[in-house]
């Protein structure tokens, strides 16, 4: 009875979030079912608390995606960033570009976790779709993103959709307790009781060696030379959204010596003097949200006809 | 193990099962399934330190069986002195030792001299110390003044000293009420049980609600108090106040709620001291088995109140002090002991120490009295000045804290480190205090309403309120614990 009365409570508050579901288009591309909405919760007391519109195409925006050749657009693709989840879907990023320049059409291909295999994979497999977008930004963390050199579907994630995840995720008590935490414990305690059970092999002087930053970095800068090689990239039109601060140097002087475009977002938000990210996650908030689309429009401003 | 922890919550319904279901059918093995599960739950702490709670154990054994059979008065003392020295020597070494060093080279240093406190140790304080040790001593003091006889039952006894609900922060169980129950098979009493597992959610309540989600601010005020205003200062002592009450009223809430799983009932250790209308009645009230502990075996045997005020203001100085000293090797709580005894001695020296002993505020009433809102607040507020010396890491930062009180007078609205609306957790505090009111006449019953909608309605609001101010991210262990 009070777990029922738990759950009615928290649906009639709306503490939990809803969870839209996800699929794998024909062309292998993870993306949302299209045509869906709902509400995006963040935090124990709904500190966040944001509508969510999945379009035709699978994306969450405000907007269709109907490129043409008449028409100015610029695509965004990028992780949970550019997804936006944790805003309004019409006061994105996207829509803040929109607002300061008039004539250009933003599309947002955002989608959590979403790193540059995905990207690519994406554009390749949408080729006529993207050949008719003019500028193209890609979101780009050098640590996260290129941590593989060849797209495959991550199945880690599909995972999420199978019937008995999607039965759990019917109790928004559930969706709430697991969201703020409080289930945290019991995954810990059942890790620790599978790694008595099945204890892992003590680190060998390879794995060891492979951790080093060093050769992690090389191997990054190897993912990245054959996703690009693979997928295509077309340096005139596309460009990454990157946060130099976190990027190690000799990558971005890679991409300046091999004339990859790029712009940084972490001058813009450090400068900021009030906070750039939501209080329980680290992604931007609306202020921040503002200065990025403010930082690829003047990026754009002078380049539009 | 602590009590908020998922461990906990595995271990107890299996120990509660094994008790009531396997072990019921003899005392014996219900005391050494209780002896078992303690040192397991003290062990999954620190198992090393389960050797000085035996050790603790065998030594008052032995002692309380000498004073005993001890033929005359100088034997039976020198006995008792073995235990006194015995424990008092434990915590020295493990609490105290390195204070005295340091103060030591302080002194010398006063005088000119210069001194390396080469002589401090990297000792690990263990959980429990202060409480298992007083309650090891109270066994022998109570045999000594002829108010118990010796067990010779040293598995009951041992389930005594250790028993796990109250091992590691009390209240601290006379022997004359807790092993008197270890000495007799318990039944299960289902209204009992059940009261049981309301003091646990409610004891879980305070602290995950009140004293965790309070513990971010109070902490961040603490940090940095010569950069906040006196608004801020004062904002901060007064959820630290509400921090430490929920932190170890909820721990003793959790402790004797788990004890009457087991058909043990423990004292209580909180009977709604914010509501105290002096200081006297705070102390009847504020970890009474403490309070109790001192009386009956520092207090009374110094002469207590029957000898001449001189003396009698002299023991409130000792009682006072010592119980600061208890609390942890540090000047601050030394000095929070002696603004105690101040505060005490012109309540003791008018006659109005015991005057509220036998009643509550708003005894017959629905709504206090103007002059009790008025009494209250004086108390809570010298209460909670107090809290500066028990919250500050040093004697400097706590007359820092004040200074910066008095010296930046002056308002400005406190911003949560987090970013979190503070407003939540002023309406939090306000619903506390009101619902404390509600049920200030029966610490023992949180939900004592004859309505089961009602009773289910608060059941459900409870756990609602501990979801909403659940963090994982914050430090979850209780204060008391550093004691």
């Amino acid at each position: 009875m009070i777990l029922i009365a738990l759950e009615l409570l928290v649906r009639l508050f709306y503490l939990g979030k809803d969870n839209p579901v996800r699929f794998v288009d024909p062309y292998q591309v993870e993306k949302w079912v299209p045509n869906q909405e709902g509400y995006s919760v963040t935090g124990n007391r709904r500190q966040n608390f944001s509508k969510y519109h999945i379009n035709q195409s699978g994306y969450n925006s405000y907007r269709e995606f109907t490129p043409s050749k008449d028409k100015l657009e610029l695509a965004l693709v990028g992780d949970s960033f550019i997804e936006g989840f944790h805003q309004p879907y019409y006061n994105s990023i996207g829509k803040k570009i929109e607002h300061r320049l008039p004539n250009l059409e933003v599309y947002e291909y955002g989608y959590a976790g979403y790193d540059l295999a995905d990207q690519l994979h994406l554009i390749q497999q949408y080729q006529s779709t993207f050949d008719m977008i003019d500028y193209v930004v890609l979101g780009l963390k050098f640590e996260n993103d290129l941590t593989r050199g060849t797209y495959k579907v991550i199945s880690s994630r599909i995972q999420l959709e199978s019937p008995i995840y999607r039965l759990v995720q019917q109790s928004k008590l559930l969706v709430y307790a697991q969201n703020i935490g409080a289930l945290a414990p019991f995954w810990t305690l059942a890790g620790k009781i599978s790694s008595l059970v099945n204890p892992s092999p003590p680190p060998t002087n390879l794995t060891k060696k492979e951790s080093s930053i060093d050769e992690r970095h090389q191997q990054y800068l190897a993912n990245f030379k054959e996703l690009v090689k693979t997928y295509g990239f077309d340096k005139n039109r596309f460009v990454f959204l990157m946060d130099l601060e976190i990027t190690p140097p000799f990558f971005i002087d890679y991409l300046k010596e091999h004339q990859f475009k790029f712009m940084d977002v972490s001058g813009t938000l450090k400068a900021s003097k009030t906070p750039t990210t939501l209080i329980y996650d680290r992604h931007w908030n609306d202020h921040g949200r503002s200065l990025v689309a403010e930082l690829i429009a003047n990026y754009y401003k002078n380049q539009l006809p | 193990m602590v009590f908020n922890s998922l461990e906990f919550f595995i271990f107890l319904p299996v120990v509660f099962f094994l008790y009531w279901f396997v072990f019921k059918k003899h005392l014996q093995s219900q005391n050494i399934l209780l002896l078992i599960s303690s040192y397991v739950f003290y062990g999954l702490w620190d198992w090393r330190f389960l050797s000085l709670i035996l050790l603790s154990t065998m030594v008052d054994y032995v002692v309380a069986i000498k004073i005993h059979a001890g033929d005359s008065q100088p034997k039976r003392k020198l006995w008792l002195w073995v235990s006194i020295l015995f424990n008092v020597g434990l915590l020295g070494f493990f609490k105290y030792f390195n204070f005295f060093v340091d103060s030591w080279v302080d002194m010398v240093s006063l005088f000119g001299y210069t001194m390396k406190s080469t002589w401090t140790l990297s000792v690990i304080l263990p959980v429990g110390i202060s409480f298992y040790t007083f309650q090891t001593m109270s066994y022998s003091f109570d045999v000594y003044y002829k108010k118990l006889k010796p067990t010779n039952d040293f598995l009951s006894f041992a389930a005594f000293v250790s028993f796990f609900p109250q091992l590691v922060a009390g209240p601290i169980e006379r022997a004359s009420n807790l092993l008197s129950q270890i000495l007799h098979k318990r039944t299960f009493n289902y209204e009992q049980a059940a009261g049981g597992v309301k003091l646990i959610l409610w004891g879980l309540f305070k602290k995950v609600v009140i004293a965790d989600s309070l513990g971010p601010i109070v902490d961040d005020i603490f940090s940095n108090y010569s950069t906040y205003p006196a608004s801020t200062l004062i904002l901060g002592v007064t959820l630290f106040s509400f921090q430490v009450y929920g932190d170890f009223s909820g721990y003793s809430d959790i402790a004797i709620g788990t004890a009457k799983l087991f058909g043990i009932e423990l004292m209580s250790n909180f009977k709604f001291p914010n509501f105290s209308r002096n200081v006297a009645e705070y102390w009847q009230r504020w970890h009474v088995s403490l309070s109790t502990w001192f009386r009956h075996y520092v207090y009374i045997p110094l002469g207590g109140s029957r000898v001449s005020k001189l003396k009698s203001v002299r023991n409130i100085c000792i009682i006072f002090l010592v119980s600061g000293f208890w609390h942890g090797a540090n000047w601050t709580f030394i000095f929070w002991g002696g603004f105690h005894a101040l505060a005490f001695i012109p309540v003791f020296l008018m006659g109005r120490n015991t005057i509220y002993k036998d009643s509550v505020v708003g005894e017959n009433t629905v709504f206090p009295t103007i002059t009790e809102i008025g009494q209250v607040l004086l108390t809570f507020a010298l209460v909670t000045f107090s809290r500066i010396f028990f919250r500050s890491e040093s004697i400097t930062d706590a007359f820092g804290f004040i200074s910066r009180i008095v010296s930046n007078f002056k308002y400005e609205t406190y911003h949560h480190p987090m970013g979190y609306r503070m407003i939540d957790y002023y309406v939090l505090i306000a619903l506390f205090v009101f619902y404390e009111y509600l049920i200030r006449k029966d610490e023992r019953s949180p939900f004592k309403f004859n309505s089961k909608v009602v009773r289910f309605v608060l059941y459900v609001l409870i756990i609602l309120g501990m979801l909403l101010f659940y963090d994982d991210s914050i430090d979850r262990s209780f204060i008391y614990f550093q004691f």
